[in-house]
C-alpha cells in the first residue's frame, strides 16, 4: 500500500507536484498516467525518499520510506533502466544492491533467472540493449521479494517477447496480493495490464479510478457505418435522435444508437450497409479527453477541479 | 512498520560489503591503482638514477623524497580514484538505486569512505614502499664524499616518511571522495582535485616570504613534509602539524559532504 497525502514539490519557480493525494492498493496493477512534465517521476522519487517533499507526506506500508531498515525487502523500484554502471557485470550490479540489504547471492541467481538474463549474468552491462537493461532493472526491483513494486516505463525497449513477459509478471505480482504501481505513457499497454489508473496533469491528480470506470467516463464510443446511400441513412438516424458525423475518410460516425438499431433502420428502408463497426471507448480516448480537460481547467480556473478525483 | 530489527553492526557490515563489491567489480579500480604503481616506481627509479653525485649537498639531499618523487603526480590518480567512487554513481544515476536501497545516506557515505579509503591506504602504502625500495636500490650504487647515497628504513625518520607518503595518498583519496560527493560531477570533481596543486601555486605567489606561515596550511606541502626526511623549506608545516593538516582537509570535506547529502535531492 502506498498512501500519498497532500504531497507538494516546488522547485524554484515551478510547482511540480501540487497537493496530490491518492492511495495505491495491494492486489492490483495501478497505472500512473500523465503527459510529460506532469510530475510522475517527481512523485515516484518522493515515494522512494529520493526527493524531499516541500510539504505533505508519503506512507509506504504505513511507514515513511526513509525509516525503513531494509527497504528493498518492502519496496522494489525500477526508475531508470539506464542508471547502471556500464563497466559492471549484471550479476555484480545485482549483488552490490542485494548486499546493502542483507540479501544473499542465491536470490541474485533467482532474479537473474526470473528476468531471463541468467545467460548474460557475467557480461558487462554497458553492452546490454535497452530491453536487457529493463530486465536487469526489474530483476533488481524483485531482489527483496517486496510487497510493493514501482516501475517507471517498464515496457520501454522490450521486444514483443519481453512485453508478453512483463504483462504476465505484473499481473502475477498483483495476483499474489502485491501493490504494483506502473508509470507509463503507453495507453494501449496500460489498457491491457492495469486494473486501476491514477491520472495526473500539471502536478495535480485528475483521476483515480478502475480502468473500466475511467474508460466509461470518457466518450461513450460510436458506430462506424458505410453505405452507398449514406446521406439517406444519416437523415433517418438523425430523426431517431442519433448524432451523425461524416468522417473525413467517408462513412458515418453514429453515436446515440447501437449497431442493431442502425441495422434495423437500414433494413426497414432497404438501404444497403457495407460496414457496421462498433467502436468501443478506449483508455487512450478517455485519457486524451481528460488531458484536454486539464487544459480547459487551466483556462477557466475553478470549474472542474474535482472531476473523477478522490474527495 | 519498519521491518525486522537488524543490529547496527549488521547494517554497517552489509553496507561495507556492498561498497566493496562496487569497488572490486569495475576495471577502473585496477587500472588506476596499477597505473599509479607503475608510474610512481618508474619516476622514483628515474629520479634516483639521475641524481648527480658531484658536488652533492648533503644538507638538502633527501634520498627518501627522491625515491618518492613520482608520488607528487600519482596523488592526482588517487584523488580522481576517490572522486570517481561517488561521481560515477551520480553520472550513471546509480546513486538513486543506492539511496533507495539505503535511505541512511550518511551511512552510505561513511561506508564508501571506509572502503575507498582502505583501498587507497593499502595501495598508497604498497606503492610508497615499492618506490622507496626501488629508488634505494639505485641510490645504493652511488657514492658522494665516500658515503653511499641510499638509506634504510632503520635510519631516522625514514619509516615515517615512507609510511607517511602512503598515508598522504590515503588522505588525497578521501579528499577526492569528499570533493566528488560535494560536487557530484566527474569533470568538476577532477578539476577540484587539481586545485591541490593550484592551491600551492597561489599561496606561493601571494605569500612569497620565506617565513610566511600560510604555507603551513597547504595540503601539497603537508604531503611533502610528511614524505621527506630533510625539512629544508621553512614554509612547509612541521611533520606533526602536517599530519594534522592532512586529517583536517579530509575531515572537513567529508563532513561537508555528509552535511549536504541529506539536504539535497538525489
Amino acid at each position: 500500500m502506498i498512501e500519498v497525502h497532500e504531497l507538494t514539490k516546488r522547485y524554484a519557480s515551478t510547482l511540480a507536484v501540487d497537493r496530490m493525494s491518492f492511495r495505491v492498493r495491494p492486489g492490483h496493477v495501478t497505472g500512473f498516467l500523465g503527459p510529460n512534465g506532469a510530475g510522475k517521476s517527481t512523485t515516484l522519487r518522493m515515494i522512494l525518499g529520493l526527493d524531499a517533499p516541500t510539504s505533505g507526506e508519503v506512507l509506504v506500508n504505513d511507514g515513511r520510506y526513509v525509516s525503513l531498515v531494509r527497504p528493498l525487502r518492502q519496496v522494489g523500484a525500477l526508475l531508470d533502466a539506464n542508471a547502471v554502471h556500464g563497466g559492471r557485470s549484471a550479476a555484480d550490479h545485482l549483488l552490490c544492491i542485494a548486499q546493502s540489504n542483507g540479501i544473499g547471492r542465491g536470490r541474485v541467481r533467482e532474479v537473474l533467472q526470473i528476468a531471463g538474463i541468467d545467460q548474460v549474468a557475467r557480461k558487462r552491462v554497458g553492452g546490454f540493449s535497452l530491453g536487457m537493461k529493463q530486465r536487469l532493472g526489474i530483476a533488481a526491483a524483485l531482489l527483496g521479494d517486496p510487497a510493493v513494486l514501482i516501475f517507471d516505463e517498464p515496457v520501454n525497449g522490450l521486444d514483443p517477447d519481453g512485453i508478453q513477459w512483463i504483462r504476465g509478471l505484473l499481473s502475477a505480482l498483483a495476483g499474489e496480493g502485491r501493490t504494483v504501481f506502473v508509470a507509463s505513457h503507453l495507453m494501449s499497454e496500460m489498457a491491457i495490464t492495469a486494473d486501476r489508473v491514477i491520472v495526473i496533469g500539471r502536478g495535480k491528480l485528475i483521476a483515480d479510478a478502475s480502468v473500466a470506470e475511467f474508460v466509461r467516463s470518457g466518450s461513450p464510443g460510436d458506430v462506424l457505418v458505410r453505405s452507398p446511400r449514406a446521406a439517406d441513412l444519416a437523415r433517418l438516424l438523425t430523426d431517431q435522435h442519433a448524432v451523425v458525423i461524416t468522417e473525413p475518410a467517408g462513412g458515418l460516425a453514429v453515436s446515440g444508437l447501437d449497431a442493431p438499431a442502425i441495422s434495423k433502420t437500414a433494413a426497414a428502408h432497404d438501404i444497403p450497409v457495407y460496414e457496421l463497426t462498433t467502436r468501443r471507448p478506449t483508455l487512450e480516448a478517455a485519457y486524451m479527453e481528460l488531458v484536454d480537460g486539464t487544459a480547459q481547467y487551466r483556462a477557466d480556473a475553478a470549474g472542474r477541479a474535482g472531476r473523477g478525483g478522490r474527495p | 512498520m519498519t521491518g525486522p530489527t537488524v543490529s547496527a553492526a549488521t547494517r554497517a557490515r552489509d553496507l561495507l560489503v556492498s561498497e566493496w563489491t562496487k569497488l572490486r567489480s569495475v576495471r577502473s579500480t585496477y587500472l588506476a591503482l596499477l597505473g599509479a604503481a607503475a608510474f610512481a616506481v618508474g619516476v622514483g627509479l628515474f629520479s634516483a638514477a639521475t641524481v648527480r653525485t658531484s658536488h652533492l649537498d648533503w644538507t638538502t639531499f633527501d634520498p627518501v623524497n627522491t625515491s618518492l618523487s613520482g608520488l607528487l603526480f600519482v596523488q592526482l590518480v588517487f584523488g580522481v580514484f576517490g572522486a570517481l567512487a561517488i561521481t560515477s554513481e551520480y553520472a550513471t544515476g546509480m546513486i538513486r538505486t543506492t539511496f533507495a536501497a539505503v535511505p541512511r545516506r550518511r551511512a552510505v557515505l561513511a561506508a564508501k569512505a571506509t572502503v575507498t579509503g582502505a583501498a587507497g591506504l593499502v595501495a598508497g602504502e604498497v606503492i610508497s614502499f615499492a618506490a622507496f625500495f626501488g629508488g634505494q636500490l639505485v641510490l645504493s650504487g652511488k657514492h658522494s664524499s665516500g658515503r653511499q647515497l641510499s638509506v634504510t628504513l632503520a635510519d631516522p625518520g625514514v619509516l615515517r616518511a615512507v609510511a607517511g607518503a602512503g598515508f598522504y595518498l590515503f588522505i588525497v583519496t578521501l579528499v577526492g571522495l569528499g570533493l566528488g560527493a560535494i560536487i557530484r560531477h566527474t569533470a568538476g570533481a577532477i578539476a577540484a582535485v587539481g586545485l591541490i596543486f593550484i592551491q600551492a601555486l597561489i599561496v606561493n605567489a601571494v605569500f612569497p616570504e620565506p617565513d610566511s606561515r600560510a604555507g603551513h596550511y597547504v595540503l601539497l606541502w603537508a604531503g611533502q613534509s610528511i614524505s621527506s626526511i630533510r625539512t629544508h623549506v621553512t614554509n612547509y608545516p612541521s611533520v606533526p602539524s602536517a599530519f594534522a593538516v592532512c586529517v583536517a582537509y579530509a575531515a572537513v570535506l567529508l563532513a561537508t559532504a555528509g552535511f549536504l547529502v541529506t539536504r539535497r535531492d538525489a
